[in-house]
């Protein structure tokens, strides 16, 4: 059984939906310890305060907001918790938009939401969202931070994405592309369209392992055997600037 | 426009299109410092060896993986030879339709430029964008960035190629022991559920929410600043479980019909609602209810 990170309520109108909250992803990145390379000892990072040159206890420790050089606004936690708003423990759908609409690019963090005691609220709201293909739209109060999330249905459950706010999000406008000289002819557009065609499948998540993650563990296990490590240089492709040549032997390439 | 992440190409069959990669989000957080409280000095982290009980300098530090209880110490250089040799191409693999990969996967979203402007490489940029929009297609491909490899998605988005970094299948978590209990509705109650959402259905307009957080926290700095005082909130009681669905879905929807606040609270939408949208805060005149466009 996983374990919950969050027990609350989401409601829509006057119905109310008791809900647990999982994380629904874990990043399985290697990640190494820092040891002192001399005698492989842990190193631990100290908070010292400069001024006194020694170290610091947690308790000691306050939050600044640096308003100008060198000077800071101390916040207590308790008023760094005034901003996390009043919502507490309620999710409010009081808005609901078509999922398919929302963009990729808003969606930040990703959890499972799942049935908490009265759990016919949970599967009606579920098979409603699932029925209208609709995705509701609400603030979430997290670790002190207030978020604006989607929730939409998915299989036996719900997904409570947290979104990033419009200005969050760079527009293409602001890479300030150039327009090409020249438009693509047809009959580029045309052959990439079948390059793309014949290079396209069924999205397949386990057909993508993590190479890297698993050469880096080969990596500890030889090393750990004592094993020599070759060190090898890498290498950068040519580019053609005949782009049709280039479209015409990736789809003779293709067919074959 | 800000300094480029990345910049190698993008390789697609035997084209190769030079870019460079930006990011697409950007950090309006306000961000803190560690203070020691009683002079207000920024807190230093320093590395100490926990053996000798001394200050480490960043040369002397070594990393190490914990291989079932043996320390196993791995250079960077050591770190640098299982990196694929290909380090500055993004080589598309395949390509899948858009809808068929769940957002779950996704992860930090770029943006890709073209690099430089030779004819060549603008209109081999502009045709990749144009295809792949037409045909709602996504490529997927792998780069390496720093020292790790990523399995990425490359997509248009606004006339431009968004790249997302994307998530291995065995990082999503498998929902299968997520508790999803209780009993099938009757039609009755999913009438109700689904006219109450549809009734509260709108247009997706990403620029309708404000962060709330951040301006709060403007507004705590700036009055702490002025040294006035600073209310803390009493969070919102939780509220209990309906007893009886089917009336609390009447009750909803006749509110609804009557033009009041679904939830049955009395005006306050600006501190408890989502911001400016809600019937009762007056300011949704102009915005068209999804429902009634369709």
């Amino acid at each position: 059984m996983p374990k919950s990170i969050w027990n609350g309520t989401v409601t829509f109108g006057m119905v109310n939906v008791p809900i647990k909250l999982y994380s629904a992803t874990e990043s399985k990145t290697v990640h190494f310890s820092e040891v002192h390379a001399k005698d492989g000892a842990r190193i631990e990072h100290r908070r010292i305060c400069p001024k006194e040159d020694r170290e610091v206890p947690y308790k000691e420790i306050v939050k600044g907001y640096e308003v100008s050089a060198g000077k800071y606004v101390v916040l207590e936690k308790d008023e760094v918790k005034a901003a996390a708003g009043d919502r507490g423990k309620v999710i409010h759908l009081d808005e609901f938009v078509r999922a398919a609409e929302i963009d990729p690019v808003f969606y930040d963090r990703t959890y499972y939401v799942g049935s908490r005691d009265e759990a016919d609220a949970f599967r009606l709201l579920r098979e409603a969202l699932r029925k209208t293909e609709l995705a509701g739209i609400g603030r979430f109060t997290f670790h002190d931070r207030e978020y604006l999330v989607a929730l939409r249905a998915q299989d036996d459950v719900l997904i409570l994405h947290t979104l990033r706010f419009h200005d969050e999000v760079v527009t293409a406008d602001e890479l300030e592309l150039q327009p090409g000289a020249r438009k693509p002819s047809k009959q580029e557009i045309e052959m990439a369209g079948q390059l793309i065609k014949s290079m396209t499948a069924d999205f397949k998540p386990d057909d993508y392992e993590d190479t890297y993650r698993d050469a880096v563990l080969d990596l500890i296990k030889r090393k750990a055997k004592g094993e020599e490590i070759d060190l090898v240089a890498q290498e950068e492709p040519a580019h053609g600037d005949d782009l049709a040549a280039a479209l015409e032997a990736s789809l003779a390439g293709a067919r074959s | 426009m800000a300094r480029a992440l990345w910049s190698g190409s993008l390789s697609f069959g035997l084209v190769n299109v030079p870019v460079q990669l930006f990011s697409a989000v950007r950090d309006l957080d306000y961000h803190f410092n560690q203070l020691h409280e009683k002079d207000k000095v920024p807190i230093e982290q320093r590395r100490f060896c926990s053996k000798e009980d001394a200050e480490v300098t960043w040369e002397e530090v070594a990393h190490a993986y914990d291989l079932d209880g043996k320390q196993v110490v791995i250079s960077d250089e050591e770190l640098g030879s299982v990196q694929p040799r290909k380090t500055r191409t993004i080589e598309i693999e395949a390509f899948v339709e858009l809808d068929q990969v769940d957002p779950i996967y996704f992860d930090h979203p770029y943006f890709l430029a073209p690099a430089g402007d030779s004819e060549g490489t603008l209109r081999a940029y502009r045709l990749l964008v144009e295809t792949m929009a037409s045909q709602d297609r996504v490529a997927l491909g792998r780069f390496v960035m720093r020292t790790k490899e990523y399995l990425v998605a490359v997509r248009a988005r606004e006339g431009a190629l968004a790249l997302t970094t994307m998530l291995f299948h065995d990082e999503v978590r498998a929902a299968k022991d997520v508790p999803t209990g209780g009993k099938k509705p009757s039609p009755k109650q999913l009438d109700g559920a689904v006219a109450i959402i549809q009734e509260l259905a709108t247009d997706w307009d990403p620029e309708h929410y404000r962060d709330c957080y951040r301006e709060r926290l403007r507004r705590v700095i700036d009055a702490k600043r002025k040294r006035k005082t600073i209310e803390v909130p009493t969070p919102e009681k939780e509220p209990s479980p309906v007893p009886d669905l089917m009336d609390a879905l009447e009750r909803t929807l006749e509110r609804l019909r009557n033009g009041e606040d679904p939830r049955g609270e009395e005006s306050d939408g600006n501190s408890r609602g989502n911001g400016s949208r809600r019937r009762s805060s007056g300011s949704d005149g102009s915005r068209k209810r999804a429902k009634s466009s369709r």
